[in-house]
């Protein structure tokens, strides 16, 4: 019963209406919200950068965003850009009458984009920040250097020094054309909608371009050991790859090792997080101490694993597995954020309601699961991150 | 016999219906959690004189004990002081909603304050005002305050009184208040989720007390300059219009017109001396008022102002033409539907069109707007209270 009312939920009226032929459109997952006159349309294209051009896809938000935040400001809407590890995702939104013409704005991302120099060089600078920002302090250099050792394949989305030299010359429409394709496109709306209405406003995308880049040379990983980012307490990043991982159980799991811990360490910052992309699970551990507490930190973080295996028991996952949903459905209480939960899982590769299966695994969620969980992932070689306080001088 | 059937049942039906008049519920099959916004008309108006913010002081201690207990059904509350009532916001998965919502009421009415959690709950404060009180944001609001209600005014002092002020309030003066305050009769509730009207009174009613809402009156101001310079020590001045209006004021309109004016004397390409800027319509019984604020360098802050006054006076002079303002109120109808956006905003606006006397679904208001209205609306305004606080002292050495 909790099930099917927390289903209800997160899913009442959710459709998916397969990818048609090209021209017809895109996958369309509709999350119908009949109370709210509102729309948010969440356009993902799961696609990688170009090998040696890291960065081109959020290259190309940064050139598209500010026309598409002028063209949506007209009836009063916003625009979100965001390049994760599987899509570049644009998500408009704003009054659900204005269906038609927020769609024109999301399809407006999908064509090459023609900027004058000066829009270039404000959108090669703002990659340049970004690149700078994830390594400027601890709590995101943390998170990139793990995201580096157990996922080597995936470069930062900013791209890295080498591939950004590449990108200030490479012809726009041959990199578009690498990226591009209307059967890699599909759309998640949630609000006052029906899936035909936002199939109808979507149809007809662009065709895919024929340019192609002459070469790809090889990416090169930016080297994050000498780094030192600002920190005034220890960090300590511990990360691991469970690449047979049952997705809900290493989410319980990943919750319990965050309780445990912080339970251990009452004064100091934890968090434990379950990465999920469509390169495969990994749990990540960040946490935050004194420099005094480092050493004791280091241990409890190593041993947070099987210490909570150990501890196991039906109770306690149970309430682990109720967190977990409820964080979900908190975090989904606007249309804009329920069109990124219900996306990102449908672009990992598992299909339009692969939000609701998740949902319905995390019931299915044992002891044993979770056991199975833990001692998966602490079968991998985990890779460590520390960085060592600053000393503050007092003004 | 018939008849006196029928008088029962119309006595029957009274009853709670003042009660079930301060539940409002905004069903909404689709949304992913349910919203109850608690609001108890009680604030400054009601502070003993030397207890200033020991309304929002009780809320906080009276919440705190539970906390732990919404951890572990996973729902979140914020409390809010604000100058007619304690706003209490929960959070809750579909599943858990009504056992939060139980703890929450019984807490409210019907648990006994605990000392310790005053104790803690007054020292956080103090911390937490104390860094408020240094931000030059924090001035313009007092002062505001003090200019628009006078500066013996209960309004015209912060909500959530002072560091100084709540730091010396001890926790018998908090029993006190809860006991004479945070009654069942000044409270308003609305949900907002996944929820049924019926569901909704099942579980509340039997926490609210059948009767009128009391309490959230507001005592006449005693306004003295229309405006007021006063010295701080930053390197930007801020300059705020306030602009009062009464009960039978078109809101949305007025809303609608502060974000006009905004839109022409806010930062842009022609005005990038322009910092920040900002507006916002309180409401309260009786009626409310607009509030534009920018942020310039100390020696245009006059010249800024009269721009503020000026563009609001275009829009009383002559109405917009219709194809300008089909334009406008496109613009204007999006973003206002993107700031309901949260069951949280939606909930907090319709507890406060109750407690203010406005009934009605604050997303359908958004749609009443028109030219006729705007201008309407834009004539009604009297002349505003400005407020300009900066280093004018030190430009003018």
């Amino acid at each position: 019963m909790l099930n099917l009312l927390l289903l209800a939920a997160l899913a009442a009226d959710t459709t998916s209406h397969p990818a048609a032929a090209p021209q017809e459109g895109p996958a369309v997952t509709v999350h119908r919200q009949p109370a709210l006159p509102l729309v948010a349309l969440r356009l993902s294209l799961l696609a990688d950068d170009p090998r040696g051009f890291a960065g081109a896809g959020h290259l190309m938000q940064h050139l598209h965003l500010p026309n598409m935040e002028e063209q949506a400001a007209r009836v009063g809407g916003r625009v979100q850009a965001s390049r994760t590890s599987d899509a570049l995702v644009y998500t408009v939104t704003g009054p659900a009458s204005e269906l038609g013409y927020l769609a024109g704005v999301l399809r407006s991302a999908l064509g090459v984009p023609r900027p004058a120099q000066a829009q270039m060089l404000v959108a090669l600078n703002a990659l340049s920040e970004e690149r700078a920002a994830e390594r400027e302090t601890a709590a995101s250099y943390v998170r990139a250097a793990l995201r580096q050792g157990i996922f080597p394949q995936e470069l930062p989305a900013a791209g890295t020094p080498a591939s950004a030299a590449r990108l200030e010359s490479a012809p726009l429409d041959a990199l578009w054309g690498e990226m591009y394709s209307p059967e890699r496109v599909s759309v998640v709306a949630v609000g006052n909608v029906d899936a035909r209405e936002v199939a109808r406003a979507l149809r007809s995308l662009p065709a895919a371009g024929e340019a192609r880049l002459p070469e790809t040379p090889a990416d090169t990983a930016p080297a994050l050991a000498a780094d030192t980012p600002q920190a005034s307490r220890a960090w300590i990043g511990w990360g691991v790859a469970a690449p047979e991982a049952d997705a809900a159980a290493l989410s319980v799991a990943a919750r319990l090792v965050r309780s445990r811990l912080r339970r251990a360490m009452p004064n100091s910052t934890v968090e434990v997080e379950h990465w999920w992309t469509h390169r495969g699970h990994a749990l990540a551990i960040v946490a935050a101490t004194t420099g005094a507490r480092a050493a004791a930190a280091r241990r409890s973080v190593a041993g947070a694993l099987a210490g909570t295996a150990t501890a196991l028991d039906d109770a306690a996952v149970r309430d682990a597995a109720a967190g977990v949903r409820r964080d979900l459905l908190f975090y989904s209480r606007t249309p804009e954020r329920m069109a990124e939960v219900l996306g990102a899982f449908a672009d990992r590769g598992d299909g339009g309601d692969a939000a609701q299966r998740f949902f319905a695994a995390l019931d299915a969620v044992t002891v044993d699961s979770v056991r199975a969980a833990l001692e998966g992932a602490r079968g991998g070689t985990p890779v460590t991150v520390s960085v060592a306080p600053q000393r503050l001088v007092p003004n | 016999m018939r008849a006196l059937v029928l008088a029962l049942a119309a006595a029957l039906a009274c009853a709670p219906s003042f009660a079930q008049d301060r539940i409002l519920v905004r069903s909404e099959p689709g949304t992913p959690v349910v919203t109850v916004e608690v609001l108890l008309a009680a604030g400054p108006a009601d502070e003993p004189e030397g207890e200033e913010g020991v309304a929002y002081l009780a809320a906080r201690s009276v919440v705190a004990p539970i906390l732990p207990l919404f951890d572990s059904l996973g729902a979140r509350l914020r409390v809010e002081g604000r100058k007619d009532a304690v706003s209490m916001t929960l959070t809750a998965a579909p599943d858990a909603w009504d056992e939060a919502t139980r703890i929450l009421l019984v807490a409210l009415f019907r648990d006994p304050l605990e000392a310790s959690a005053v104790t803690r709950q007054r020292a956080a404060l103090v911390a937490e005002l104390t860094a408020r009180e240094t931000s030059p944001a924090d001035a313009l609001e007092r002062e505001v305050d003090a200019a628009v209600w006078g500066r013996g005014h209960p309004w015209g002092r912060p909500a959530v009184g002072t560091a100084a002020s709540v730091g010396r309030i001890q926790p018998a003066a908090v029993e006190t208040f809860l006991r004479r305050a945070f009654s069942q009769e000044r409270a308003v509730i609305a949900v907002v989720g996944p929820v049924e009207r019926a569901d909704v009174d099942a579980r509340v009613l039997a926490f609210l007390e059948p009767g009128p809402l009391r309490g959230g009156e507001v005592p006449p101001p005693t306004r003295g300059d229309t405006a007021v310079h006063t010295e701080y020590n930053a390197i930007t001045a801020w300059v705020a219009a306030s602009y009062r209006f009464g009960a039978d004021a078109d809101v949305e309109s007025i809303r609608m017109l502060g974000r006009l004016v905004l839109d022409q004397v806010g930062f842009g390409p022609s005005r990038r001396s322009v910092y920040d800027q900002g507006v916002e319509v309180v409401r309260h019984a009786g009626g409310g008022e607009l509030r534009i604020h920018l942020v310039v360098p100390p020696r245009e802050a006059e010249a800024w102002g009269t721009r503020m006054r000026e563009a609001l006076a275009g829009y009383a002079a002559a109405p917009v033409s219709e194809a300008a303002f089909t334009e406008r109120a496109r613009r204007f109808r999006g973003r206002r539907l993107l700031e309901l956006d949260s069951p949280e905003a939606r909930a907090d606006a319709l507890a406060r069109g109750a407690l203010v006397g406005e009934r009605g679904d604050p997303l359908a208001a958004v749609q009443r707007v028109t030219a006729e209205r705007l201008h309407a609306a834009a004539r009604s305004l009297d002349t505003p209270v400005m407020v300009y606080l900066g280093p004018f002292e030190k430009e003018r050495e």
